[in-house]
C-alpha cells in the first residue's frame, strides 16, 4: 500500500523536500508492521529496504553467539533505520528488532539509489540528510566509545 | 596557492566527479601543510574547513581536562575529514593532530563557499554528499562494533566472538 503524502511531508527526515519530491517518495512507499519481538533486520541479511518509523520502538543490536545482542541504539516515531541498502556490499551491519508493535514506512533501496542517479535534486535532498544524520551518530558514537575506554582506564 | 584540477581528479575521494564539478571544486581549494605536532582543528572551535589529506598521517583525538586525549581515528594520505561546516552548530567535535609532517588540500566549507556551491548546483552537491554519506557510514559501522566489542568485554564473553569482531572490524 502506497503512502499518502500528508503523512511523508509530515516526517521530520523529509522536511523541506519539494511537493514533486514528496510525490516522487510516495510511489515508490510502502507501509510495514512488526509484532513485539518481530526481527526487522537480521546481521549479514540483504540490505534492500530503508524505513521511517511511524510509531513504537526499535532497538538495534550487535548479535553475539549464546547470548543476548548488545544494545547499539533505540529508535522511535520519526527515527530512519537502514543504511546498508546505499552502498556495496548491501548487506546489514546489525540487528533490528520490535520491542513494541510497530508501524513504519518503507522504501526499497535499488528503486532509490536509480532515483538519485536519475534525478540530482532529489538526490542531493537524500543525501544531505542522510549525511547530518550519519554524521550526528557518528560523532555520538565516537564520545560514547571514548567515555567507555575512559571508564575502563579509571582505578575503580 | 590553488589547486590544479588535475591533483583532484587523483584523490579517490573524488574519482568520478565531471571536469566541471572538479574546476568548481579546485576554486575554492587550498594546499597547506603542518609540521608534526601542529594542530589542525579544535574541539569546539569553528569548522568551516573540508580537510583532504595528500601525504603525512593525523590523528582525531578527544581532549580530556587534565588528562591525556582520547584517541579517535588515525588518517592518511588519501582520507578526508572535518564534516562539522555541513551542518550546525557549525562546531568540531575533535581535535585533529598532525602525527607526522602533512600535506592536505582544505576546501572553504562555511557559508559562500563549499555549501552555498552544493545549494546552487545539485549535480556537484549530490555527488559530494554521497560520498560523504559512503565514508561516514562506513565509519559509523565500524565505531558501533568497537563500541560493542567494548561492551561485551565489560561482561565475560565466549572468546570467540571477540575474534569475530576484530576480523570483521578489520574489513571495512
Amino acid at each position: 500500500m502506497k503512502i499518502n503524502t500528508a503523512i511523508l511531508e509530515s516526517q521530520p527526515f523529509l522536511r523541506g523536500m519539494s511537493g514533486r519530491q514528496i510525490e516522487l517518495l510516495a510511489e515508490e512507499s510502502m507501509s510495514a508492521e512488526f509484532k513485539v519481538g518481530e526481527q526487522i533486520l537480521y546481521q549479514g541479511g540483504p540490505a534492500n529496504r530503508f524505513y521511517i518509523i511511524l510509531e513504537g520502538r526499535v532497538e538495534l543490536e550487535s548479535p553475539v553467539a549464546g547470548r543476548d545482542g548488545v544494545h547499539v541504539q533505540t529508535l522511535v516515531a520519526g527515527d530512519v533505520l537502514g543504511w546498508s541498502w546505499l552502498f556495496p556490499p548491501y548487506s546489514w551491519h546489525f540487528d533490528a528488532r520490535a520491542v513494541t508493535p510497530v508501524k513504519a514506512i518503507f522504501f526499497y533501496g535499488t528503486r532509490l539509489r536509480e532515483l538519485c542517479e536519475e534525478n540530482h535534486d532529489f538526490g542531493y535532498e537524500l543525501m544531505k540528510r542522510v549525511s547530518e544524520i550519519v554524521i550526528k551518530r557518528l560523532q555520538a558514537t565516537r564520545r560514547e566509545l571514548a567515555a567507555h575506554e575512559t571508564n575502563l582506564l579509571l582505578p575503580i | 596557492m590553488q589547486i590544479d584540477p588535475s591533483i583532484l581528479q587523483a584523490q579517490p575521494f573524488l574519482k568520478g566527479m565531471t571536469r566541471r564539478q572538479l574546476e568548481l571544486l579546485a576554486k575554492d581549494s587550498m594546499q597547506t601543510e603542518f609540521g608534526a605536532g601542529r594542530r589542525i582543528l579544535n574541539e569546539g572551535g569553528r569548522a568551516d574547513r573540508f580537510y583532504l589529506i595528500l601525504e603525512g598521517r593525523v590523528e582525531l583525538e578527544l581532549p580530556v581536562p587534565d588528562g591525556e586525549a582520547i584517541h579517535i581515528e588515525t588518517l592518511g594520505a588519501g582520507d578526508v575529514f572535518g564534516w562539522s561546516w555541513l551542518f550546525a552548530p557549525y562546531h568540531c567535535h575533535f581535535d585533529a593532530r598532525a602525527a607526522t609532517p602533512t600535506k592536505a588540500i582544505f576546501f572553504y566549507g562555511s557559508h559562500l563557499h563549499l555549501r552555498d556551491l552544493c545549494e546552487e548546483n545539485h549535480d556537484l552537491g549530490y555527488e559530494l554528499m554521497k560520498r560523504i554519506s559512503k565514508i561516514v557510514v562506513k565509519r559509523l559501522q565500524a565505531t558501533r562494533r568497537e563500541l560493542a566489542a567494548c561492551k561485551s568485554k565489560d561482561n565475560p564473553s565466549p572468546a570467540r566472538f571477540v575474534q569475530q569482531s576484530a576480523i570483521e572490524v578489520e574489513q571495512f
